[in-house]
């Protein structure tokens, strides 16, 4: 038994250097694969969620993402829903845009904003939104960022 | 083998240098890509690791003597992996602070403090609760998938050695603390050893709970020397002010007090974490009992509070020993010895020792000497 013990544990001090070897070659490349294969997602209080619809307007559009429900009572951030702007280039300086965020055909938010200085005013024009009056970021889930190419807002819900 | 204390003569020349080739070819193998870009920086911050590394390790070989030699390697290390980190920052955004918009566009670099904060709520809603990117982009290069494969990768290789060779933070305490001759604080309650512990289980359930890293958000004393979120508010202000102080106490005051790791030793839930992974080493460290006088060298020498009475007792040092080398070079009886998982105890010390330098210094190589050649390249850069 002690043998064999001895055996296993000269055994698996050369395979570490087996896997030394191997480490920047291949494990490193395979382990990267093996973490992106596992499908997993960055938390959508940060990413803000899978993209629901995009609604075309004249010459930008508006990427409208699925609301981000609270899924702990714990939870810091609010309930949101999130909507960018893009390209931020080619919106007008005053934008006012009335968004359909369930595509039941009825606009569910006015949501209009100041491209230069990012104040941001929304009227929910169905219940289950809360009204924004705001410049810039006030919590992860209430703000206006001009975020890469695009202008992000985030309404709270109800 | 020659029986290794701190009496042994130094080994000779010759069979020093053989035993340094084979980390000479690695280093010149992870090296060559550097040493082959255009300009004179790269080059010669390259050539100039290289030889750190190799005369390290060279010492290590011909002196029996790892935890010296390794120490010059990791403070460098800690020292330098903020410059260039800041200066990264610095020449991405401007500033080491990062805003909301930021993180929103998932470019906020990951470390590997978040992984065990990331596990719960990645197995319960599928998500990493860190607001980065899984794969490099061009405006976030310090990728999730990247830095867990490379995680996954010193586990293997190292275990808990991790913290004395992989970790791009423990440096910096380690330098403070080596700085007093003598320690000003000599007793440390041993039961603070189990902080780390609760600290981990608490950030754990937390992150779990608030669906956000905690520990980064909250505690971690290394924000101060890389990056913090952009101060909007009193709680981003709360927040950056406990950095800060987390930061001079833990990895400044009190190393330079107890020569000890305390940030270590009292706070890091990744130490804890990965003291989980001890196990899953061929190598570690025992203390040969037949030879042991109980004279505490070793524990007086250990930086993490690793070894106490009952491991004189039980000749195994704790769950916590990241296998640094401390209470083998300090035992002048060669009693603390470096030990192949299964073999006897004593008789193959220095070929245990060796074995475990050969895959822990190639992974040092491989990724502390990306990061000293990678500052050392900047700094380059402005002399010449």
């Amino acid at each position: 038994m002690k043998r064999w013990r001895a055996i296993l544990g000269n055994t698996g001090a050369v395979a570490t250097l087996a896997v030394l070897l191997a480490a920047p070659f291949f494990l490193y490349g395979w382990f990267q694969n093996g973490v992106a294969a596992l499908h997993l997602r960055i938390d959508p209080q940060y990413s803000g969620g899978e993209v629901a619809r995009v609604i075309q307007r004249d010459g930008y559009q508006v990427v409208v993402r699925k609301p981000v429900p609270r899924r702990s009572p714990l939870q810091r951030v609010d309930p949101f829903v999130q909507m960018t702007w893009t390209p931020a280039a080619r919106l007008p300086a005053q934008v006012s845009d009335e968004i359909d965020l369930d595509g039941d055909g009825r606009p569910d938010l006015l949501v209009s904003f100041d491209t230069a200085h990012l104040k941001l005013d929304v009227t929910p024009r169905t219940p289950g939104y809360r009204p924004v009056h705001t410049a810039g970021v006030v919590s992860f889930s209430e703000l206006i960022a001009r975020v890469n190419d695009g202008i992000v807002v985030r309404v709270p819900l109800r | 083998m020659p029986e290794r204390t701190l009496r042994a003569a130094p080994r000779s020349w010759a069979k020093s240098l053989l035993l340094t080739l084979p980390i000479l070819l690695w280093s010149l193998l992870m090296f060559s890509r550097a040493m082959m870009q255009p300009g004179r920086a790269p080059k010669l911050a390259a050539a100039v690791t290289l030889l750190f590394m190799v005369a390290l390790f060279f010492q290590m070989v011909r002196t029996f003597q790892t935890y010296r030699w390794r120490r010059y390697f990791f403070v460098a290390v800690g020292f330098l992996f903020p410059i260039g980190f800041i200066w990264d920052l610095i020449a991405l955004r401007g500033s080491m602070s990062i805003p909301v918009e930021r993180m929103l566009s998932g470019d906020t670099p990951f470390c590997f403090m978040v992984i065990p904060m990331m596990i719960v709520p990645a197995a319960l809603f599928g998500t990493i609760v860190f607001p980065g990117s899984i794969l490099a982009t061009a405006s976030n290069p310090h990728a999730i998938a990247a830095m867990v494969a490379l995680w996954m990768c010193a586990t293997l290789l190292l275990g808990k050695a991790w913290c004395s060779y992989g970790c791009f933070f423990g440096g910096i305490e380690e330098g403070f603390a080596a700085v007093a001759k003598k320690p000003r604080i000599k007793k440390l309650d041993p039961r603070l050893r189990w902080m780390p512990w609760a600290v981990l289980a608490a950030v754990v359930l937390l992150s779990a709970a608030l669906l956000e890293p905690v520990y980064c958000t909250w505690l971690c004393p290394f924000k101060t020397v890389t990056e913090y979120m952009q101060v909007r508010s009193f709680e981003t202000a709360f927040q950056a002010a406990i950095f800060v102080v987390l930061f001079l106490g833990l990895v400044v005051v009190l190393p330079l007090l107890t020569k000890k790791r305390t940030q270590c030793s009292f706070l890091c839930p990744f130490g804890a974490f990965q003291s989980l992974f001890n196990k899953t080493s061929a190598f570690d460290v025992r203390i040969d009992r037949a030879r042991c006088r109980p004279c505490v060298l070793c524990e007086k020498a250990c930086p993490t509070l690793s070894i106490g009475a009952e491991s004189l007792e039980s000749g195994q040092p704790r769950l916590s020993c990241m296998k640094c080398g401390a209470c083998v070079d300090a035992c002048v009886r060669g009693a603390a010895v470096w030990h192949i998982r299964g073999t006897e105890v004593g008789p193959s010390a220095e070929r245990a020792r060796l074995m475990h330098l050969y895959s822990a210094w190639g992974f040092a190589v491989l990724f502390g000497g990306s990061i000293i050649a990678n500052t050392l390249e900047k700094l380059f850069g402005l002399l010449v």
